[in-house]
């Protein structure tokens, strides 16, 4: 196994980024059993992260998943603009986000995320109910597909 | 080999269990079952489902993963 979610995961730690995991990967971090192709962070827009997330996205050689097939890297400034960034990286797809929904953010998520140990380092997801949240509110047919087993894994949960 | 009735205990052995699931049709057993594991080992089931989706297109993400 590749183990390309860890291997990604572990990289943004160790490059001190300010992120937090959401999406359907945030989803079966917390136990639901979903499946995703690709990985979602929303990643903190302060000034000091912004290189950090870029020399990751660097060490992880990505380029937007351009439609046209032009060769865009990520870097500070367009990652300064915020909006989602959606990358193709050595070790997959990599969805960067600079929001989530109608203006979350990763500071007004920061206390709806937990900590949380995957292999041998600490990531931060955002939890379980809020992620409920944002796929209602983002009221897309995929996101409305995944909210039955979310919202009963939520509920086995607290048993 | 017939299972007498009148066994309840072979009877119990040999039933079929029922399904396990919520209203809306969500398999209870699977959540429970992912809810046993560790976030690592979650976190290894769906890259095992990738790796194996990737393996059936005899690919790895051909457009979306960079070489």
């Amino acid at each position: 196994m590749r183990k390309r979610f860890a291997d990604v995961l572990r990289l943004l730690v160790e490059r001190r980024v300010d992120f937090m995991v959401v999406g359907g990967v945030a989803a079966v971090l917390h136990g639901a059993p979903v499946s995703t192709f690709d990985l979602d962070v929303l990643y903190s827009p302060a000034t000091e992260n912004l290189p950090r997330l870029a020399e990751a996205l660097h060490e992880l050689d990505a380029l937007y998943r351009d439609p046209a097939g032009r060769r865009i890297r990520p870097d500070v400034e367009r990652l300064a603009a915020g909006g989602h960034h959606l990358l193709a990286t050595s070790s997959g797809p990599l969805d960067v986000l600079g929001h989530l929904g109608e203006g979350w953010t990763f500071d007004t998520l920061l206390s709806r995320s937990d900590m949380m140990r995957v292999a041998d380092f600490e990531v931060r997801v955002l939890d379980l109910a809020a992620l409920v949240e944002a796929k209602e509110h983002a009221g897309r047919d995929k996101d409305l597909a995944m909210l039955p087993v979310l919202r009963e894994t939520l509920r086995l949960r607290s048993e | 080999m017939t299972v007498a009735p009148t066994d309840p205990r072979r009877a119990s052995d040999t039933a079929t269990p029922a399904a396990d699931e919520a209203a809306s049709g969500v398999d209870r057993t699977l959540i429970r079952w992912m809810l046993s594991l560790t976030p690592t080992e979650r976190l290894d089931v769906l890259q095992g489902f990738v790796d194996s989706v990737e393996e059936l297109r005899g690919g790895s993400g051909e457009g979306l993963q960079r070489r």
